[in-house]
């Protein structure tokens, strides 16, 4: 009896699920190429040292999922659903970046500001967009996949019209170390910014009572309203937030490539960071969250993306297998069937119980 | 830039305020998208020439990938009852009922860039762009003369075609052209995969290319964004490119040449041969039309002359079936006069839109 | 009762906006963009071009207003347009087959999305996503290249044609050309149709208001509120399978990028069409000026040689911003009634 409850208490753990979907996946592929964990040190056409390897990927990739997965914590906590706009809002960001960068000349040799600037401009202005959604949801009262759908319908023609329909590039190769590697360092840039996201979010969460607000406004909006906080600013809050992440993942999207295609860039990732909230075990309706869970999540997702990469899996198709995955894990962490297969479990436990007192 | 922007504005203002100008000779453009920077260019030679001050009035319509809309605005086209209708056509199948529709409201249509592939060839008028097939077969001749001259038996040639969309024209005739070779010359094709013109794709393409074929060391990109992404996803992992294949380089071969960036990336030696695509169709069509306007005959397809350029010196120029082909030793004053030649179309839309202005 | 009559007041006066917006856009292309606009011929084009958003609209109508919401249907489309065409061309299918198909599939995603929501209570948004992700997925791996159909008695039907009498108008040679119609237009007037009595006329129809308007209360009036919630996914989908192949109808191809976005325009020609996002308001011919509304807007922004592709995308989403934000004061509006 005493077995069961510890062997319960840990399954409750909310991180247990995405490191139960983490070893999963670690093992199928140990057992399907142990050649997948294989880590190559090479030098790229610099000459820095650079590694390179499908965890490498995984690292890499994982990162601004990461990212927006942290953000997306909080607006699912805050308002009960997720903005969609993510993928769009990174077109945006990052157009705003482009051209900032390059000012009006589009092929320019030379930035036009300082990157920090540009970055800056640039996340006020996702900063901006994350309020306005944030403002429909919270005091227009629409339901946040709607009111983000806007954004979503609208979001890559605003980040085109931003560039006039041109496509910017950036020449100057100090904006390439974001999404690539600093000189000498072998780990690629992108995780070491997700560190640093994770660290502010850290200290904001241990030093000021966001969370705890966040939380009791999803759980229930009236009686913090009657505890003297307010549920509306508090949601704007969020998606602003959001907003921020959002400028952050679009600084390293654009890094990559040194330019923006409007209609591709961070296409499909609202499925992602979505799915990586869900699989961090966070509630989609609001309320309790756990953001490292959500960021173990980001990693497994991009995980399993790279895993299915491995396999020939082409990029479209990829959404098939993962649309699975979502199936599987909201099927079983749903009431219903938790209730149907905890009473399962109980029948056997009772039944075992009965039959030890009968012996 | 933003003045030009701003004016942009006021212009469209005005056609909305008086829309019927007289004698103007309307021409509906349906342009596929703006998937890579040859479309770009083309789309902005299209509105650099029918501008009102040519006597022309353009509606264009950007038909983002897909066909269903542009037979939708070429239906639109037929009932505003413009001149001429002119279509870039996203694929080569399914155009025979709509052009019959134009037919029957005796409006011509002209069809640039890609082919269509209809029953009865009277559905359009004329046809001009590119031989694409031609394209491909002068840049696989090139690589098997340069290998040739390096003594680099066929058979250690091993090549990776990173394709355009499938289905496009020029996809299917760069294909051709590359497939032509490796049947006459032996080369060894390791593998044709999509990458839909784009540099992401081209990106994503040879991320997997070099992590399934270690021993790559030619890759045959359809376009140059293509070619942007490929040199990248090598350069991300250390390989490096350029055209000593033997000591282990990855030689890119890449077609059209519009942009600035891809004849810099021939001169530093990063893209070895770039087989020259004109998107200039804007004149072209408009001579066409003005030929049309005064009963003259013109010839139902017109070939674009293109180029291949190199800034290797070893081969001067390809043979093939019977014609030779000069290569353009790419040099920085060159690719300075091709820029301006480029930049013509642009500046005299700024004024235009000053005028207005 | 009192409730019910305010219901009816707010769905009118929603229906009126959109209408009075449909027909001001249409007399501001008439008189700004001239002669096209007034052939009749545009008109049924714009039908003809999107009968499938038509039907699809109709669907999302129907969960939207149990308070439900699918976000699958492009993706079916897509699907739909795929699995038919190749069984057309390469396993030389009939088109009674391929209609079979395209309802085979349209059932299949209603009753599994259908039972994920209704019975195991799993929000809505997150089975519907991972539907269209499914769906789209699928659409690649059964063919990965777009390409057109070539049966033969396909094409026939595709290219079939319906005279509309005394329409017609006289082209630049002066030669009389009919206007018509194309067999998808005809099938979403029936759905249109169909959909209308089922939500005004019958007993199941009043239970979908009832239970998008107030589940709780729909329960204590003897409603079965996880059939009802079922049965209009179910219709949904069965919808989507019948509007993908409207739409494969229209196109005549297979292509993974069909109907891309149809998702979106579908819940927004909904929502402009008066439709309520959280429920129990809403309206069959509503939608149907919705869609035509949205689609005369894009005609507009095409016509008007606006070239940038952006400007239909900022549009239709400046319409819908502002079609929810008067949704939302006639919400505000309600409560403060009730409250009274």
């Amino acid at each position: 009896m005493k077995t069961g409850n510890i062997f319960q208490k840990i399954f409750r753990r909310q991180i247990m699920i995405p490191l139960a979907a983490f070893l999963l996946l670690a093992i199928f592929n140990l057992v399907a190429d142990p050649s997948f964990y294989k880590i190559t040190l090479g030098y790229n056409s610099a000459g820095n040292p650079v590694l390179s390897g499908y965890l490498i990927t995984i690292l890499d990739y994982g990162s601004e999922l990461a990212i927006l997965a942290i953000g997306m914590t909080l607006v699912t906590a805050a308002s009960g659903g997720q903005d969609i706009s993510v993928g769009a809002a990174i077109a945006i960001s990052g157009s705003m970046l482009l051209r900032c960068l390059c000012g009006a000349d589009t092929r320019s040799e030379n930035l036009n500001m300082p990157i920090i600037c540009a970055f800056l401009i640039s996340m006020v202005v996702a900063g901006l967009f994350g309020a306005f959604n944030g403002v429909l949801v919270a005091y227009f009262k629409i339901q946040p996949m709607v009111a983000t759908l806007i954004l979503f319908t609208a979001g890559r023609s605003i980040a085109a019209w931003i560039n006039n329909n041109e496509l910017p590039i950036v020449n100057d190769q100090s904006f390439a170390i974001y999404g690539g590697f600093i000189p000498g360092i072998p780990i690629p840039m992108p995780f070491f910014i997700a560190v640093i996201v994770m660290i502010i979010t850290w200290l904001i969460l241990k030093f000021t009572n966001l969370g705890l607000y966040v939380q009791s406004v999803g759980i229930n909006e009236k009686s913090s309203r009657l505890n003297g906080l307010n549920p509306e600013l508090l949601k704007v809050l969020t998606f602003v937030l959001l907003g921020v992440c959002v400028s952050v993942a679009a600084l390293i999207k654009t890094s990559r490539l040194m330019t923006i295609n409007y209609s591709v860039i961070a296409k499909d990732i609202e499925m992602d960071a979505i799915l990586a909230v869900a699989l961090g075990g966070n509630a989609l309706s609001g309320g309790k969250f756990n953001i490292p869970a959500s960021i173990l999540g980001a990693y497994v997702i991009q995980f399993l993306t790279t895993t299915l990469y491995k396999f020939n899996v082409s990029s479209d198709a990829l959404s098939a297998y993962k649309a699975v995955v979502v199936i599987l894990l909201v099927v079983f962490s749903s009431e219903s069937v938790r209730g149907w297969i905890g009473g399962l479990f109980k029948k056997s436990v009772a039944v075992k119980a009965g039959k030890e007192a009968k012996s | 830039m933003i003045l030009s922007f701003s004016s942009c504005k006021k212009e469209v203002k005005e056609e909305k305020t008086e829309p019927e100008t007289d004698n103007l000779i309307v021409v509906g453009f349906s342009q596929l998208g703006a998937e890579s920077d040859w479309r770009a260019a083309n789309t902005e030679s299209m509105k650099s020439v029918f501008t009102e001050k040519n006597g022309y009035r353009l509606i264009f319509d950007d038909a983002q990938q897909k066909q269903a809309n542009q037979i939708t605005s070429v239906r639109n086209f037929i009932q505003q009852e413009v001149d001429y209708i002119v279509i870039a056509p996203v694929t080569e199948k399914g155009w025979d009922t709509v052009l019959k529709e134009a037919k029957d409201a005796n409006i011509p249509v002209i069809i640039v860039d890609r082919r269509v592939d209809v029953s009865d060839e009277s559905l359009f008028t004329c046809w001009v762009g590119s031989d694409f097939e031609l394209e491909g077969k002068k840049m696989a001749e090139w690589l098997y003369r340069f290998t040739a001259e390096h003594d680099i038996a066929p058979e250690d040639v091993h090549i990776a075609n990173i394709q355009g969309t499938i289905g496009a024209t020029a996809q299917i005739g760069r294909t051709n052209g590359l497939r032509w070779a490796v049947e006459e010359y032996g080369f060894d094709l390791l593998a044709e995969v999509p990458g839909e013109f784009t540099k992401a794709r081209g990106y994503e393409a040879m991320e997997s290319l070099l992590a399934d074929y270690p021993d790559i060391n030619v890759v045959y990109c359809e376009n140059d964004n293509e070619a942007f992404g490929a040199i990248e996803a090598c350069e991300a992992v250390g390989r490096i490119v350029g055209t000593d294949i033997q000591n282990g380089e990855i030689m890119i071969l890449s077609f059209d040449g519009v942009k600035e960036e891809a004849l810099t990336d021939v001169l530093e030696g990063k893209i070895a041969c770039i087989g020259e695509c004109n998107p200039l169709h804007g004149p072209r069509v408009e001579s066409l039309i003005a030929r049309l306007e005064a009963d003259q005959s013109i010839s139902k397809y017109t070939y674009v002359d293109e180029e291949i350029f190199s800034a290797d010196e070893s081969i001067e120029s390809l043979l093939i079936d019977n014609t030779v082909y000069n290569v353009i030793r790419l040099t920085p004053e060159y690719v300075e006069e091709r820029m301006e030649l480029f930049n013509v179309g642009s500046y005299t839309n700024t004024n235009q839109s000053q005028d207005a202005y | 009762m009192k409730k019910k009559l305010m219901n009816m007041s707010d769905t009118n006066l929603l229906l009126t906006i959109t209408i009075v917006v449909f027909v001001v856009m249409y007399l501001c292309a008439i008189i700004f963009e001239g002669k096209g606009f007034l052939k009749p011929q545009t008109f049924f084009n714009i039908l003809n071009a999107n009968a499938a958003l038509i039907i699809l609209s109709c669907g999302l109508s129907l969960v939207m207003i149990t308070g439900s919401i699918d976000i699958s249907v492009g993706g079916i489309t897509a699907l739909v347009s795929m699995c038919c065409a190749v069984y057309l061309d390469y396993h030389g299918g009939s088109v009674f087959g391929s209609v079979m198909i395209a309802l085979g599939i349209g059932l299949a995603f209603g009753l599994f999305q259908g039972l994920l929501i209704a019975y195991l209570d799993i929000q809505p948004f997150i089975v519907t996503l991972a539907g269209m992700f499914f769906a789209r997925g699928m659409t690649t791996i059964v063919h990965t290249n777009p390409f057109n159909v070539e049966n033969e008695a396909f094409v026939a039907l595709k290219e079939t044609r319906i005279i509309v009498p005394g329409m017609g108008s006289y082209n630049k040679n002066g030669t009389y050309v009919n206007a018509y119609v194309e067999i998808g237009v005809i099938v979403a007037l029936l759905v249109v149709a169909i959909m209308f009595v089922l939500l005004r006329k019958t007993r199941q129809g009043r239970a979908f208001y009832a239970v998008g308007g107030n589940g709780q209360s729909a329960l204590m009036l003897g409603i079965n509120v996880k059939r009802t919630k079922f049965i209009a996914h179910l219709i949904c989908g069965i919808l989507a399978g019948i509007g993908g192949y409207v739409y494969f109808l229209h196109v005549g191809s297979g292509a993974a990028s069909h109907a891309s976005g149809a998702e979106m325009n579908a819940i927004a020609s909904s929502i402009i069409g008066g439709t309520m996002l959280t429920g129990g308001v809403g309206n069959i011919i509503g939608t149907l000026f919705g869609v035509l509304s949205l689609s005369t807007i894009q005609n507009i922004v095409s016509s008007a040689g606006l070239d940038q592709a952006w400007w239909t995308g900022i549009t239709i989403a400046a319409m819908l911003c502002l079609f929810l934000v008067i949704q939302s004061v006639v919400m505000a509006r309600k409560k403060k009634m009730t409250k009274k």
